[in-house]
């Protein structure tokens, strides 16, 4: 099988505007994105510049537009995305290079929403207690890594940069519904910005685009209800 | 230096599927009604003026049309119908897992209320209602 592959060059050192290149190279079914990427780099071009890590799912590096859509490039197989492959970055954050993409705005507004544990009390002789429940009732968002698939297929993220997105949100979900932690009202006012929980506009890119599977636009509605309720149910 | 974030028309090719498409409809059909009233109140601006009464007449006519009506009627039922879904979703979080079946629901309530107006649109329209 040959697959052709169509990729968003970038060289900020050259280059004014971005342009396309295509390849073609011999592919089997259950490859991955990034293996052909991999293949670009190591035959035809290595100044191809994209981020990869652990090429396994986990780390959230390879994030980018694969026909049209956020996917990791180590998870998107051939098979998923057919013979005819483009590649581009994610939308709505700056192109450094190629498919590499600045993600400090990514990041700062993920530290904003204070994604760590909260908690003053004097800890208990061995640990702090959790029924299976209370475990349970934040246990999607655990699954977080961060990749930013969400947040650049998401058409309030792209009007403006400010919105925390829905990774940052994710994760404010993930401790605020955690019995264990203390400062779910503090977090909830920094979400309930101008640019916070209310630019949702249930779109549901971010749960599509999920490598993770985590049901975003629902933790995020579950969010807007503990603002507008005061409850954490 | 790099290159400026990618949005806009970029954005609207985003493969986002079904709900991405009912939040671009949500907009669109918003302008549509913006478009709807705003010709309203000009013609009605219009035809109260000396000077520019026919230019009233002529937007009133534009509006009227049965084509017009036809847009118009899409226009509100849509964004109605995918406001409604959106509101009941936003008190209901627990919903927003079923947000698929809830899409094919709105186009199961939009399709026949939209075919019997247009229905009745049309047969005033032949009867030079
Ligand atoms: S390379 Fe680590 S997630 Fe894809």
């Amino acid at each position: 099988m040959e697959a052709t592959v169509k990729i968003f060059r970038f060289n900020p050192e050259t280059d004014q505007k971005p342009h396309f290149e295509t390849y073609t190279m011999p592919v089997e079914s259950t490859d991955r994105v990034l293996d052909l990427l991999e293949y670009i780099k190591g035959n035809f071009d290595g100044t191809l510049s994209f981020r990869r890590s652990c090429a396994h799912g986990i780390c959230g590096s390879d994030a980018m537009r694969i026909n049209g859509r956020n996917y990791l490039a180590c998870k998107a197989l051939v098979k998923d995305v057919g013979l005819k492959i483009k590649v581009e970055p994610v939308l709505g954050l700056k192109v450094i290079k190629d498919l590499i993409v600045d993600m400090d705005p990514f990041f700062e507004h993920f530290r904003s929403v204070m994604p760590y544990f909260v908690n003053d009390e004097p800890p208990p002789a061995k640990e702090r207690l959790q029924t299976i429940e209370e475990r349970e009732r934040f246990d999607d968002t655990t699954k977080c890594i961060l990749c930013a698939c969400c947040t650049t297929s998401c058409p309030s993220f792209w009007a403006n940069q400010e919105y925390l997105g829905p990774a940052a949100m994710v994760n404010a979900h993930r401790f605020i519904f955690d019995s264990r932690d203390r400062a779910a009202a503090e977090r909830l006012r920094i979400l309930n910005d101008q640019f916070g929980v209310f630019r949702c506009h249930t779109i549901f890119n971010c749960t599509i685009a999920c490598p993770r599977e985590i049901e975003i636009t629902q933790a995020i509605g579950e969010l807007k209800n503990a603002i507008s309720t005061g409850a954490l149910e | 230096m790099a290159f400026g974030r990618l949005t806009g028309l970029q954005g609207m090719r985003y493969r986002g599927g079904g709900p991405m498409l009912a939040f671009l409809l949500h907009r669109v059909t918003a302008l549509g009604i913006i478009l709807f009233v705003g010709l309203h109140v000009l013609a009605s601006f219009a035809m109260q003026q000396v000077i520019w009464g026919d230019f009233g007449i002529f937007i009133n006519t534009i509006y009227e049309s049965p084509w017009f009506q036809i847009f118009v009627i899409f226009c509100v039922l849509y964004h109605a119908l995918n406001g409604l879904r959106i509101v009941i979703m936003d008190f209901r979080p627990g919903l927003l897992k079923y947000q698929r079946e809830a899409l094919w629901l709105q186009w199961f309530i939009f399709v026949p209320i939209y075919a019997l107006t247009i229905f009745v649109v049309i047969q005033r329209a032949l009867a030079g209602g």
